[in-house]
């Protein structure tokens, strides 16, 4: 695969910035700025392995220090009790710090949104204390006058500058290539929809632990570096609330979820920061406090996503939407089904399915079998359990009783993402986008459970988008589309994988009729393609036309079953959609 | 502070900042004087410690100008730059490596009050050879080989080894009777863990002292109960109390009155200068702090009646603590040593404080024992003291010949 072109661009821009550095630190006449430049990288560095986890995926950390003090720690006690070089300690406190993220990752990962930030406090108050009582109050760092550069105890701060800029450079490139790759984009996902991005396929646990081992270790390789700078470890100097506090603020300023956010926001408030402490730390003390807050609060009320996001939102406004790339769709190939074995009584088998929540009986006993091929239309009134049923066949809720079978093999157990990696899409009732990303990136996020490779998965995204004719779009946000574009665009992130059976619910909800033609002619192909599709639907007239088989919900259990123009004279299915004195009308009429 | 000075305050020091990253180090040149450094927490939680340090030193810079400057050296006048350590051992260390730099030509320094701070900014100042004088009495301070620290306090090992004994001794010479049993009350911050750990293994049976409560706790304490709980039932003859908070402190001290064991029923032990403070009167109160006694590596002494009326007189603080006194103690000793030498050159300044042995004048007034390090950069030969709280005022009441009150033990 080639590197795209903007991926170049950042490497480019990451050459630059390092001879600036170097420049900058060659350029400087004291060995105090040289030392500011050093906190400047050390901090930018753990700002970015914040972002990794955090800015990527969303889940906000108030807990970071625990990584960068156990770096910390790693240097200082291997230097203390077995002579170690931090040469070996700043690598070897990168494994602890990713096996810290997956220690600490496999609880706290069953929380969200505000509960796994605080959570994520607890860490490194809980090390500290531990430090504490182990005795580790105060750490200095041995001075070795035999064999300094052995011990990395440089004359020359610009060692320590050169040293903290190869760090940081190293965790950019990571980033880069994070950001740039379905990990990155996963995380993208993650953080923009976690339900849809786990019915599409992604394996969000997986992808979570992984970044929160990666920016553990980085984070620990920083702390492990400014042990080596600061010369003096203590617990409440790396496990303290401020180093958590510096990640989170220099990130929000910079920009969250970038790659260079981290940076700036370092490179800014870091020497403001240290500039007022030094002009002002003695004639108003507690000067540094207030910048950070006024800061803070400047940039959340101005950006809320920080500097670059700014910068990059109102740069682009200016631009015109690049024109989507050229894709003929001839020049697509349809890409070759597998053979398949064929499936006896249904592809899909439900037996018995009942859910109750609380005492709601959303699912009572129901019984349900999709041959292969077939266009299957749910229906009921609402609040009958369709949604529910959707929830249950793609392994967002486990149900209480039965069975569920796809293609022979049993569903029940199964997260969402091995569900859809089974060959089951689904879409929603109210369309869940990625809406920070392009169509096609949308559409790629769902074609990596199918897709051997990266390159793969956008060849796959660009011939599902082609599919549903939703091509020229290609390039636009998907923030800015209209409901009919979305709805294609959730149709074709589900169809991307090439999956052997599609849930759709409600795809037709709130269009228009000139839209509904064209959906209804993208489900009608999927058919033809040899797809198996379940839709859930309220428009009735539209489903008459639509499929070859109808099942009626009501008050989760199922009231009838069969073709449309049978299904839909039945007394029950009428008198649940209308009442049960219209449906003695129509008896006494057809009497 | 008005609020106008307070504006033009920050909006100069942004300009001024702003330019200071952009131009390093604009030395400003003043002739015939000679320049030492203070750095000490400033804002922060120890920003009280600094302030006091600081109004130390300034009485110093004051006594030393009017009285000619510095003779050896023409009558140069004394200048003190103060930098400060903020709220963490990277400010600490910033300001040492600032310091250094904007002022090329430093004698020597003194600073940064905890002991974490003084590790880091002398990991600094020792690189640039220059002479540094510190309070804090961590052990690790001087056990580095380091060659330009010298500590003017007794280390924590030593302090913790002469506390107890000391205080049985004043035990047996006021009441004939020598204590028996021990309770022990710490939280586990770093200098109380590095005092009480010695006593523990091994240190108070050597006394003859038996442990009967024993009492670690991580602060900030929210209920003292459980803890005064297990003295009233074990009633030790003698209660050591480690805190380093005050608040802890107080919550302590007053549970014991609660429970009826004030006023000397168990007797209080203490170690550090906290145990001094205004503060701690003015939270807590003469009464409840009436015969506490603690150990501390300085304190006001005989000799120095003078000094301690100009000191209150001066900045309204109730008594002299041994923050401002070495504030203007250890900025004496830099003096002496330029003195000494007849030069301001950090060399020969260091070479000067390694060769001292001080016993009168303006710096050795304010040390127990005399000014002389060994090659460690300790003190050697100095007293204990013990200081006791009476009516209001902690005084120094041991050693007897530097004392400026009598000591009593409580009676039960």
């Amino acid at each position: 695969m080639t590197i795209a072109l903007p991926v170049k661009r950042q490497l480019w821009a990451i050459l630059g910035f390092a001879i600036a550095v170097l420049a900058l630190s060659a350029v400087l006449k004291s060995d105090y700025f040289e030392l500011v430049l050093t906190q400047v990288l050390l901090w930018a560095m753990l700002s970015v392995a914040w972002n990794i986890l955090c800015g990527y995926s969303g889940y906000f950390s108030f807990g970071h220090a625990a990584f960068w003090g156990l770096g910390a720690y790693t240097v200082a006690l291997g230097m203390l009790h077995f002579e170690l070089s931090p040469w070996l300690t700043i690598p070897a406190g990168a494994v602890v710090g990713g096996l810290a993220g997956a220690l600490i990752g496999f609880p706290t990962f069953r929380l969200r949104g505000h509960y796994f930030a605080l959570a994520m406090l607890a860490y490194p108050l809980a090390t500290l204390y531990v430090f504490q009582w182990l005795g580790y109050q105060e750490i200095p760092l041995p001075m070795k006058r035999e064999a300094p550069i052995l011990y990395m105890q440089f004359t020359n701060p610009r060692a320590y500058v050169a040293l903290a800029l190869a760090l940081l450079v190293i965790s950019l490139l990571i980033s880069l290539k994070v950001e740039n790759s379905r990990f990155g984009m996963s995380l993208f996902a993650i953080k923009q929809n976690e339900p849809a991005a786990e019915a599409a396929g992604i394996d969000t646990w997986r992808w979570k632990m992984l970044a929160l081992m990666l920016s553990g270790a980085l984070a620990a390789m920083a702390g492990g570096l400014y042990a080596v700078v600061l010369l003096v470890v203590t617990p409440e100097a790396v496990f303290g609330m401020l180093v958590s506090a510096q990640a989170l603020i220099l990130t929000l300023f910079g920009g969250v979820g970038t790659l260079w956010g981290p940076v700036i926001g370092a490179v800014v408030l870091v020497p403001l920061a240290e500039g007022l402490n030094a002009k002002l730390g003695n004639v108003l003390p507690g000067i540094q406090g207030v910048v950070y807050g006024v800061a803070i609060i400047a940039i959340i009320l101005s950006a809320p996503e920080g500097v670059y996001w700014r910068i990059r939102d109102r740069f682009a406004n200016r631009r015109a939407e690049p024109a989507a790339p050229p894709v003929p769709s001839a020049a697509i190939p349809v890409l070759p089904r597998e053979p398949r074995a064929p499936v006896g009584d249904g592809l899909l088998i439900l037996r018995d399915v009942s859910i109750s929540f609380g005492g709601l009986r959303a699912l009572d006993g129901v019984d349900l079998a999709v041959p292969e091929g077939g266009l299957y239309g749910i229906i009921g009134p609402n609040g009958a359990g369709k949604t529910t049923l959707f929830n249950v066949i793609n392994g967002f809720l486990a149900p209480q009783r039965g069975t569920i079978s796809f293609a022979g093999e049993m569903l029940i157990g199964l997260r969402p993402s091995q569900v859809c990696r089974r060959g089951i899409g689904r879409t929603f009732q109210v369309v869940r986008a990625f809406p920070r990303m392009t169509v096609l990136e949308n559409v790629t996020v769902g074609a990596f459970v199918g897709a051997a490779d990266d390159a793969a998965a956008r060849r796959m995204a660009a011939t599902a988008l082609d599919r549903v004719g939703l091509s020229p779009r290609a390039n636009a946000l998907a923030g800015g589309l209209t409901t009919r574009e979305l709805r294609l665009m959730e149709l074709a992130r589900a169809l991307a994988p090439q999956p052997r059976l599609i849930l759709l619910d409600e795809t037709l909800a709130g269009l228009g009729h000139d839209d509904l033609d064209g959906i209804l002619g993208a489900i009608r192909q999927l058919r033809a393609d040899g797809v198996t599709v379940l839709i859930i639907e309220h428009t009735m007239q539209a489903m008459v036309q639509l499929v070859d088989h109808f099942d009626v919900l009501d008050h989760g259990r199922l009231i009838a079953s069969g073709p449309p123009e049978t299904v839909v004279r039945k007394h029950e299915v009428i008198e649940a959609y209308l009442g049960r004195k219209w449906a003695q009308q129509v008896n006494e009429a057809a009497k | 502070m008005s609020m106008k000075l307070t504006r033009r305050a920050v909006s100069k020091g942004l300009v001024l900042s702003a330019g200071a990253l952009a131009f390093p180090a604009i030395g400003r040149s003043q002739a015939k004087s000679v320049k030492i450094a203070m750095i000490a927490p400033m804002s922060g939680p120890w920003a009280r410690q600094g302030q006091l340090l600081r109004m130390g030193a300034e009485i110093l810079a004051d006594d030393v100008n009017s009285g000619g400057g510095i003779k050896a050296l023409g009558g140069a006048k004394l200048e003190i730059v103060y930098a400060d350590a903020g709220d963490s051992t990277e400010k600490a260390k910033n300001a040492a490596q600032r310091l250094l730099s904007d002022e090329p030509d430093l004698a020597g320094g003194t600073g940064a009050w905890l002991s974490s701070f003084t590790l880091a900014v002398t990991e600094v100042t020792e690189r640039a050879q220059l002479p540094w004088l510190t309070l804090s009495y961590s052990d690790a301070i001087t056990n580095r080989g380091f060659k330009f620290v010298f500590q003017t306090s007794p280390t924590a090992e030593h302090q913790a080894a002469e506390t107890l004994p000391t205080a049985l001794k004043l035990a047996d010479t006021a009441t004939g009777k020598t204590p028996k049993t021990i309770g022990i009350i710490q939280d586990n911050t770093a200098s109380p863990v590095s005092f009480a750990k010695p006593l523990r293994e091994g240190g108070l049976d050597k006394l003859g002292l038996k442990l009967v409560v024993d009492q670690i706790f991580t602060p900030p304490l929210s209920d003292a109960t459980p803890l005064i709980e297990k003295v009233r039932s074990a009633k030790p003859d003698f209660l050591l109390l480690l805190t380093s908070a005050m608040p802890d402190c107080k919550l302590v001290l007053e549970k014991l009155d609660e429970f009826k064991l004030s006023h000397g029923k168990v007797p209080l032990v203490g170690n550090g200068a906290p145990f001094g403070s205004p503060e701690l009167l003015k939270t807590i109160g003469p009464e409840l702090l009436e015969g506490l006694l603690f150990s501390v590596a300085n304190w006001p002494i005989k000799g120095q009646e003078d000094f301690i009326e100009r000191f209150k007189k001066k900045t309204g603080e109730p008594f002299l603590t041994q923050d401002a006194l070495c504030g203007y103690g250890e900025p004496a000793i830099l003096v002496e040593a330029m003195e000494i030498a007849g030069s301001a050159d950090r060399l020969k300044v260091a070479e000067a404080i390694r060769g001292m042995n001080l016993t009168t004048g303006r710096a050795a007034q304010c040390f127990p024992g005399p000014i002389k390090f060994d090659e460690k950069g300790r003190r050697i030969d100095v007293p204990m003291i013990f200081a006791q709280w009476q009516k209001g005022v902690p005084l120094t009441v041991y050693p007897t010949e530097l004392a400026l009150a009598k000591p009593f033990w409580p009676s039960v």
